[in-house]
């Protein structure tokens, strides 16, 4: 009888610390969330109006050619970005992780456009492809690699590579100081007695610190994949879509019915879609992460 | 004299509260007005202020966020009093509900008569009107008259049809690899829908539909001015960067003087006079596909009233102010910008530059559609209106462009 009361105790005092969390996610996650459902059942427009559809919204989200498109464009996007800001990333903890004052002074560098906006600094890169003003046609024109200036917009392969530079530069710090964390946390005996046992720069790196990073290296990459999937503001100011619509990105076309063509209910079912798919591939991230962490 | 300085400074002193007061009786309203007429709207509030005890603070909204933040301001009863916006969504707005019935007041003041009727046009929705013109601008042909004389050309002479525009571009692209006959922004919707359109409708094109019953793209003018449109791209007189520029470049190259001819904004006059004061250019309307058809695209800004004005007294009187004599000529024309009013399109600060009378004057002959979703049709970046141009410029494949096109417009007007 005690034994039991003790556990309702516990399990409300339990709830009361969970409570303000659970207040959070019911108010800033799951009403809005509900709202979103809702909105997306419905035909509303910005400019006013309602009227319940049904799943009218998803049918015509499946029959619409942009939002494949936009999807297929955004999942190549991610394929190729995410690769890069890794390996990029760990090759520059790799070199900045000593403790020696110039590979700080790399690593600030490295991490500096991090905290620039990311519209920012993806208006710096348009204006720095600029066919006409741009300093890096210029460069390339110098150096003689190029004969002529870049178009770097007027074909959606090339915009993209643009899009991928730009976001490179800005993001890649983010990376490299998460690697930098991890490789550092390395307890340095281990790697002394990989030396000791005859282990050379490359293969302590393969068989010690890149195994003993992978936690990190996972859970960036989980972070930089959702983030590539919900790519949108260098899109917007680089592209714009263009050309021909090739380069929207789901979230893009979301925006662009919602606020656009003030189809809200539409845009909610986009937005919707966008979520499931993210948060499936997110599961598999994590269920795969745990398998291996498991083995 | 010191006695009576005194007395007044007394005076003064004495009644500074009741001046207090009467300054803080007066109210000061808020007006939205879009980036592109931020240059513009200014010298009209200025001089509203100088001379009421109303001011009017100008807030800037940029082009793309106007309608979201009216639509949601309007939902969450947090508007402006008064509204500056491109005249191209009265139409969406006028249905919505988020404007004031101006129709009485309008019909009251003389001068709202005097109006371009493509502002009072596109301000009537079932026989109500609910904004007028406010900072017009009008589209229209500029040419580089330095680039004409190098080839050979009369810089006397523009222009007068698009076949002619054509074999001009030929002629001044032979100057150099360099130099340009033509240009204009493949990948901007708007900057074609303004200078490219009115070269369709002159040839007597009927552009886009008011609602689904009308069959839109009609007329031969379309594929006309897409035939030669493709050519002059196919034949290198216009840069390449064209195909990829989204309206950042609309007029960067031609104030470089490496374009011969192209389509702008009255806009353009003054900035080529601050920017590049040394260039000969000459202003021309926007010929059709034979001699003597001139059309124009009446752009700009309408001001209107949101519905919740906290004072909409005061925007009402600011809105009968705007169209008087002393707002268009001190405010506007002095200014170098155009009147809404054409009765005011020849007036005494226009006479030093012709040029100005020219693009005042295609105020006058100049349209403007009457479509809801304009953006879904016209604007957005995936517009049927831009795939048309670039599949039928760029591609070569104009039947096909204008059919996709004409499909997609239908599908748009019967939502």
């Amino acid at each position: 009888m005690n034994a039991g009361g003790g556990t309702r105790r516990s399990r409300y005092a339990g709830l009361a610390y969970v409570a303000p969390a659970l207040l959070f996610v019911a108010v800033f996650v799951l009403f809005p969330l509900g709202r979103l459902i809702h909105l997306s059942l419905t035909n509303a427009s910005l400019l006013g109006g309602s009227r319940f559809v049904g799943i009218a919204n998803y049918t015509k989200a499946f029959n619409d050619p942009v939002f494949w498109q936009a999807l297929r464009f955004t999942i190549r996007y991610t394929i190729y970005i995410t690769p890069i800001l890794m390996g990029l990333g760990f090759v520059f903890a790799l070199l900045t992780a000593a403790a020696h004052p110039l590979a700080k002074a790399a690593r600030s560098a490295i991490f500096l456009p991090v905290v620039i906006g990311l519209g920012t600094s993806s208006l710096l890169w348009f204006w720095l492809l600029d066919e006409q003003v741009g300093l890096i046609n210029r460069v390339l024109m110098d150096l003689g690699l190029i004969a002529h200036p870049l178009v770097w917009w007027v074909d959606a392969d090339m915009g993209l590579w643009g899009v991928i530079i730009s976001v490179t530069w800005k993001v890649v710090g983010f990376g490299t100081i998460i690697f930098v964390a991890a490789i550092q946390s390395i307890d340095p005996e281990i790697i002394d007695a990989a030396k000791i046992d005859g282990a050379d720069y490359w293969q302590r790196v393969g068989r010690v610190l890149l195994p003993l990073a992978t936690r990190s290296i996972l859970l960036t990459t989980l972070v930089s994949a959702v983030g590539s999937m919900l790519a949108f503001d260098q899109f917007y100011i680089m592209t714009a879509g263009g050309p021909r619509s090739l380069t929207f990105t789901s979230v893009y076309w979301m925006y662009q019915n919602s606020f656009i063509y003030f189809k809200l209910g539409y845009g909610a079912a986009l937005a919707l879609i966008l979520v499931v798919i993210i948060f499936v591939g997110a599961t598999a991230q994590i269920v795969l992460t745990r398998k291996r962490s498991r083995q | 004299m010191t006695r009576s300085l005194r007395i007044a400074g007394l005076t003064l002193a004495l009644s500074a509260p009741l001046l207090g007061a009467a300054t803080a009786s007066a109210d000061d309203l808020s007006m939205w007005v879009r980036a592109s007429a931020a240059n513009a709207a200014p010298h009209l509030t200025d001089l509203w202020n100088a001379s009421h005890p109303d001011k009017i603070k100008l807030t800037v909204i940029p082009d793309n966020q106007m309608v979201t933040k009216l639509a949601t301001g309007v939902q969450a009863n947090q508007v402006p009093d008064l509204i500056s916006f491109d005249l191209i969504y009265m139409p969406d707005f006028m249905r919505a509900g988020f404007l004031i019935d101006l129709t009485d007041q309008m019909k009251a003041d003389p001068n709202a008569a005097k109006v371009a009727k493509a502002f009072s046009d596109l301000a009537t929705y079932e026989g109500k009107l609910y904004g007028t013109g406010f900072t017009p601008d009008v589209s229209v042909l500029v040419y580089n008259k330095d680039l004409f004389k190098q080839a050979g050309l009369d810089p006397n002479k523009p222009p007068t049809s698009v076949p002619q525009i054509h074999e001009f571009a030929k002629k001044i692209h032979a100057l150099g690899p360099d130099t340009y006959g033509f240009y204009f922004s493949g990948s901007c919707p708007g900057c074609n829908i303004f200078t490219t359109s009115p070269m369709m409708v002159a040839s007597g094109a009927k552009l886009l539909p008011p609602d689904a019953k009308t069959e839109p793209l009609q007329g031969d003018g379309v594929k006309g001015v897409l035939e030669q449109f493709h050519e002059m791209w196919a034949e290198g007189l216009v840069p390449k960067s064209a195909q990829a520029d989204n309206g950042q470049n609309f007029v960067a190259n031609f104030k470089q003087g490496k374009i011969g001819i192209q389509g702008a904004g009255g806009f353009l006059i003054s900035d080529l006079k601050k920017d590049v004061p040394n260039m000969d250019f000459g202003i021309a309307v926007l010929p059709g596909m034979k001699d003597g058809e001139a059309s124009a695209f009446v752009g700009g800004d309408v001001v209107a009233i949101p519905k919740g004005s906290a004072h909409e007294k005061v925007a009402r009187e600011f809105i009968k102010w705007e169209l008087t004599d002393e707002a268009q000529l001190e405010g506007l024309a002095k200014n170098n910008i155009l009147p809404s009013r054409t009765d005011l399109a020849d007036n005494k600060y226009f006479q030093a530059d012709p040029r100005i009378i020219t693009t005042a004057k295609a105020v006058g002959i100049g349209y403007v559609p009457w479509v809801f979703h304009f953006n879904d049709m016209v604007n957005s970046d995936s517009s049927p209106w831009i795939q048309m141009l670039q599949t039928a410029i760029f591609d070569g494949k104009v039947d096909e462009a204008i059919a996709t096109a004409k499909a997609k417009m239908k599908e748009i007007a019967s939502e």
